[in-house]
């Protein structure tokens, strides 16, 4: 079958967790598709992609967006954060600890987007309150553990931060 | 859910812009946030061959503010607009309705020309936009042009932009020194589309109510009244008389009923804010 004439391969590099990476991809390829198949970055999950479940929420430039919402060729030359990037390989963050013990997932498909959505929450608010954190999280959707958890592992790590005079990775 | 294949145009400037979308007319669609388009591209309820992205041209970047107003570049995003609201402290109304506009992260990425150019009935920069009685400019290769909200909104998803014309900017006139003014919304989940939306603006006795979700186009009431219970009157047999959309979402007594309910609960805050 002759390739349609306009499925042409562009390439497209990204600054991604403090590494530059760059891979070949079509105009239409969305940005969460580019991190996961182009550069072989898993972490970011897809659930709805239509922009409703907020799974696959990374930073784009410091500011999180939907990856599904946006397409890889608009991210060219930009920093991106994905939730490999929260952490060093050998140690959990501090919100990343915290999920774990408040059981904040249990299939764990929607927590990389809670994970970059909540990070950038807390740096902006360092003391949220419970509302706040529920307003913040409101844009992500988890099916199966509800947010009870979650809300407490975000509460929690704001009160540890704000105990130790800042952030702590 | 994956698009189907299209290439990109990226210019640079406002008469690359118009001239692109002069020459490729109803295949080409324009690109901003694409916080509906994506989607739309994704379900292929849209399959153009060519995408117009117009983050790169500069003159659709600005915030510009004057003294009786707001000029917002079409590709301004709505967190953008949001900080510079807040920053600002100006114009609180609007900055009161922009967090209601879906998630930041949603905003982050989604435009103000975006919003506006797609012209969905709940959306709230649609409402602003009409109570405000602002206006928008449209440009194409030929001239460009002014349009208020009134002419510009013609239907749901349906604007009186032309085929080859580009959104070039929004401008949202500024409240009264001394007016007052309110905004509630009533979704299922915050976030969501609004299933109704009241924004009210009370410049001594003129009060004026305008609804988002409620028909295919906001819908505007302005009234002179002379107290709070002639407010309260007005806004019972405009919820009792005025055309009401059902659809799955919300019946048409539904809609009538959050009409009143919040528009009194406006009525009732109205004192406690000014512009």
């Amino acid at each position: 079958m002759s390739q349609l004439p306009f499925s042409e391969k562009i390439s497209v590099e990204v600054n991604v967790n403090g590494e530059k990476r760059s891979a070949d991809c079509e105009y239409r390829t969305t940005l969460g598709d580019f991190l996961r198949h182009g550069l072989g970055l898993t972490g970011t999950h897809y659930g709805c992609e239509h922009g409703v479940c907020g799974a696959c929420t990374i930073h784009v430039d410091g500011e999180p967006v939907r990856s599904c919402l946006m397409f890889a060729y608009q991210a060219n030359g930009k920093e991106i954060q994905t939730v490999e990037g929260l952490s060093s390989k050998e140690e959990l963050s501090d919100l990343q600890a915290a999920f774990r013990k408040h059981h904040a997932l249990q299939c764990g498909f929607c927590t990389p987007g809670f994970l970059m959505t909540s990070s950038k929450f807390l740096d902006d608010n360092p003391s949220p309150t419970e509302q706040q954190v529920r307003e913040a999280i409101s844009g992500n959707i988890c099916r199966c553990t509800g947010y009870k958890g979650i809300v407490e592992a975000i509460l929690e790590v704001a009160n540890q931060r704000t105990a130790k005079g800042g952030r702590v990775c | 859910m994956k698009s189907a294949p299209f290439v990109v145009h990226q210019p640079k400037s406002l008469r690359d812009a118009v001239n692109l979308s002069a020459i490729h007319g109803e295949d080409a669609k324009i690109i901003a946030g694409g916080q509906t388009l994506v989607p739309m591209l994704a379900m292929r309820i849209a399959t153009p061959a060519i995408l117009i992205d117009i983050n790169n041209v500069k003159e659709l970047t600005t915030i510009v503010e004057k003294e009786y107003f707001i000029e917002v570049g079409a590709a301004v995003s709505q967190a953008r607009l949001e900080d510079y609201l807040v920053n600002k402290n100006t114009h609180p109304l609007l900055a009161t309705m922009m967090p209601w506009i879906a998630h930041r992260p949603i905003r982050n990425r989604g435009t103000v020309g975006g919003s506006i150019a797609h012209a969905d009935p709940s959306a709230e920069l649609v409402l602003a936009l009409s109570i405000l009685q602002g206006w928008v400019v449209l440009a194409s290769a030929k001239k460009q042009r002014k349009v208020i909200a009134q002419e510009f909104f013609i239907g749901a998803l349906q604007t009186d932009r032309q085929m080859d014309e580009i959104l070039v900017k929004i401008v949202f006139p500024k409240l009264d020194k001394n007016a007052q003014y309110g905004f509630v919304e009533y979704g299922y989940r915050h976030g969501d589309f609004a299933v109704v939306s009241v924004a009210l603006i009370k410049n001594d006795q003129e009060w004026t109510f305008a609804y988002g979700g409620i028909n295919d186009t906001p819908q505007v009431f302005k009234e002179k009244l002379s107290s709070h219970q002639d407010a309260l009157a007005f806004v019972a047999h405009l919820a009792n008389t005025v055309n009401v959309r059902e659809d799955p979402t919300a019946s048409a007594d539904l809609r009538r009923h959050l009409m009143q309910s919040q528009s009194e609960l406006l009525i009732k805050q109205i004192d406690l804010v000014k512009g």
